[in-house]
């Protein structure tokens, strides 16, 4: 019983971590741990001027297909 | 023992396939069951992921884990992401599967089941995942490049500009094309038309909400903004039903197009926080929903299909589109089974994300499965409709007369029974005034889903609610598809400028943005325009020119990825992208002449063209109509010069590529690679990609 209450947290976890990857909830936090972040000669950026940053650079490619 | 067991439950999985094919292939008489689609389908593609995404993998790219991948050397938390491959898995998806998918398989549904099905099983297994999969893998060596880059480098610089041009060509062409089939869809529909224009509104306050109140909060917002769409997809009857409101939301063909060209234009221009992103995070729960609720809508009803195997129309007199089987059952199903435009996504972010060179295999071989797997859903939808209904939805009012009785009257006499009161019920069951002359497949194919969602939950009651979540579930996937497109075809119209002018490429500059918007929006506003107003229903002659250039595009993709192949030695193995590269370039050429040439009106441009002078020569169109007769000319002539230069610039770049293969395989030129250097990787063989420190 308690191994698969901690199977099933463990699983829980997990997918909650890849749901909020997948959406881009948790990509200022993995910027904030990247190396251009910490090491970046432009300062880092706040959470507003990476979510826009972010977007700009998304929407300036090919990102949907027919 | 192990071994064995494996082998004896492959081999079942291989029979159980190879006999719900038979069974889809043979059967005749009682109405088959959507399940051996399924069970077929998913057989095909576990062996196919199996035994030959396997051979691929050892044999011609040899993937190599000891190897580096671009997000581990250039790791900057922005665009080069070391990403978990089931995160990344829902990414690549997420941007590969379009309307395209849903719309093609139903429009090719005109032939019977058969011929999609199966190209939509063996043309993924064959010819689309090997694209998507070995594109990946070259970008990822080299370092992310995009298709456009690679083909300059490795086949020649003129190849490039080639390769770039024809991405331009075609996103027009697909824009105006999946436009058409929005508007098709909302054309006198108050309620969808409302709901989709609340989800604009939704999509904007979701836009400040993300931007200035919770920056980044997208799962939130994405909850928020889900619930919202929900309501006004129930709200869009009251607007339908109440007479003055349905008035201000009922609105016509032209006015609808001219609605989305002024809305493409804005939305491109946009700040993309405001607008793109929010509508997009939207739309990728939505549209995750939608592909489950589908597949256990199939799952749990069962449904049969009622349409034949094979139609009467594979000789080419099909009312939706006109054109035999061949060429024209493999341009309509593009998406599904080979895009070219997916080249684009697996030399886009997908390189730049991806862990480990063993990952390309599951991400860009399987993910186009899974796009297949969606296809032939679509394919079920469509088909598991009374074929009737199905026809007096999408053929267009020239060829089935426009009141229920004439419609009735003809698809009956094409031996598909149909009453007038048929489809009056079933236009009143789904809420609208009428599903008559809606060619396009999104309507046809909202009905099919609604019926399988509302035999699961809801009944007939709840009819009417699925149908026009469907809709807005369609509508607003091409909405992303179309603003998002725009924007990117603004970049690529700035680049192409900025070669003449140089403050035409600043991407910042004010005049810049507005005139490129507006060029790319003029282009695809111009083919939508040609197809509202086309009394052959639109569909009939651009669908098939975007099938031409979509698989145009992907003959360029897998003739890149053959030059590659044979620079890195692989000869033996050539075949692999050989043999889809020549049968692909077989039916777009074939389509290509027919769609020019062909002296059937129906299908050939010119020949439609010439007609059309004929009769105002003789005196037979009258005065009033004669200038729109001319457009209408100019349109043909039009389009059969965008089919025949599309055509002519991937002939171009086969042949730069064939004298490049001929000096490697010659030994005339000693070939070179353009891979950057082997770096070992440094991260330990179970790192999985969770952000680091938290695994």
């Amino acid at each position: 019983m308690h191994r698969a209450s901690k199977i099933t947290s463990r699983f829980l976890r997990r997918f909650w971590r890849g749901l909020r990857e997948w959406s881009g909830d948790s990509a200022y936090e993995r910027y904030l741990r990247s190396t251009s972040a910490k090491g970046g000669a432009s300062g880092t950026l706040t959470a507003e001027e990476f979510y826009v940053e972010r977007l700009n650079r998304h929407y300036s490619r090919p990102n949907r297909c027919c | 023992m192990k071994r064995l067991l494996t082998i004896v439950i492959w081999v079942a999985v291989a029979l159980l396939g190879a006999g719900a094919l038979s069974a889809i292939a043979f059967r005749r008489g009682e109405p088959l069951n959507a399940m051996w689609f399924v069970i077929a389908a998913v057989c095909s593609y576990a062996v196919a992921y199996r035994l030959y995404s396997a051979f691929v993998a050892a044999r011609l790219l040899a993937l190599d884990d000891t190897r580096a991948t671009p997000s581990e050397r250039r790791d900057d938390g922005r665009d080069f992401v070391p990403t978990n491959k089931w995160v990344l898995f829902g990414h690549h998806f997420a941007a590969i599967a379009g309307p395209g998918p849903l719309v093609g398989p139903t429009l090719a549904a005109q032939f019977g089941y058969l011929p999609g099905t199966l190209w939509l099983i063996a043309g993924a297994a064959l010819a689309g995942c090997v694209q998507d999969f070995i594109i990946l893998f070259c970008s990822i060596r080299r370092d992310g490049k995009s298709l456009g880059q690679m083909a300059r480098e490795e086949i020649s610089s003129r190849g490039g500009l080639i390769a770039q041009l024809a991405v331009l060509a075609i996103m027009i062409i697909l824009l105006g094309v999946i436009a058409l089939v929005i508007v098709n869809a909302l054309k006198a529909s108050p309620w969808a038309t409302f709901t989709l224009l609340m989800t604009i509104v939704i999509a904007l306050m979701l836009g400040v909400y993300l931007r200035f109140l919770r920056p980044g909060r997208v799962l939130e917002a994405s909850l928020i903004g889900l619930a919202l769409v929900l309501f006004v997809v129930v709200a869009g009857r009251w607007v339908g039903d109440s007479p003055s409101w349905s008035h201000v939301f009922t609105l016509s063909g032209v006015a609808l197009a001219f609605a989305l060209i002024i809305y493409g234009y804005i939305a491109s221009t946009l700040p993309v926080w405001l607008l793109l992103a929010p509508r997009d995070y939207l739309i990728a729960f939505i549209k995750a929903g939608a592909f489950f609720i589908l597949a256990a809508g199939i799952l749990i009803v069962r449904p049969p299909v009622l349409m034949p195997p094979l139609t009467r129309f594979i000789d080419g007199t099909g009312p939706i589109f006109a054109g035999k089987i061949f060429p024209f059952c493999f341009i309509t199903i593009a998406c599904g089974a080979i895009s070219g435009f997916h080249s684009l996504i697996s030399s886009g972010t997908t390189p730049k994300m991806i862990l480990r060179e063993s990952h390309a295999r599951f991400i860009g071989y399987g993910a186009m499965l899974l796009e297949s797997f969606v296809g032939v859903m679509a394919m079920v939808a469509a088909c598991s409709m009374t074929p009737g209904v199905y026809f007096a939805i999408n053929s267009p009012a020239s060829i089935v007369g426009g009141t229920p009785e004439a419609a009735a009257a003809t698809i009956s006499g094409w031996g598909f029974p149909l009453t007038a009161q048929t489809m009056t019920d079933l236009a009143r069951l789904v809420g609208e005034k009428t599903l008559l002359n809606r060619a396009g497949g999104a309507p046809s194919l909202a009905v099919g889903m609604a019926q399988i969602f509302s035999s699961t939950i809801g009944g007939e009651r709840l009819l009417s609610i699925w149908y026009h979540f469907a809709i807005m579930f369609e509508a607003l996937f091409v909405l992303t598809v179309l603003d998002g497109g725009t924007r990117v075809g603004r970049f690529m119209v700035q680049e192409f400028g900025g070669r003449l002018w140089k403050p035409f490429a600043r991407t910042g500059w004010l005049p810049g943005i507005f005139m490129s918007s507006a060029i790319v929006v003029g282009a695809w506003g111009f083919f939508l325009y040609q197809g509202v107003v086309d009394p052959l229903g639109g569909i009939n002659s651009l669908w098939p020119l975007f099938g031409i250039s979509n698989q145009l595009l992907a003959a360029v993709a897998l003739v890149v990825a053959t030059t590659i192949l044979l620079k890195m030695g692989r000869t033996r193995w050539i075949w692999v992208t050989l043999v889809p590269t020549a049968w692909l370039i077989t039916v777009t050429m074939t389509a290509s002449y027919q769609k020019i040439f062909d002296s059937n009106p129906r299908i050939g441009f010119l020949s439609y063209a010439k007609a059309l002078a004929a009769q105002i020569a003789a005196g037979e169109v009258p005065a009033a109509k004669i200038v729109e007769t001319q457009r209408l000319i100019f349109n043909q002539r039009l389009d059969a010069g965008v089919t025949a230069v599309l055509a002519v610039m991937v002939i171009v770049l086969i042949v730069e590529a064939i004298v490049q293969w001929y000096s490697i395989l010659s030994r005339r030129r000693e070939p070179v690679l353009h891979e950057s250097p082997y770096v070992a990787t440094q991260w330990a063989p179970d790192f999985s990609g969770a952000a680091h420190g938290d695994d």
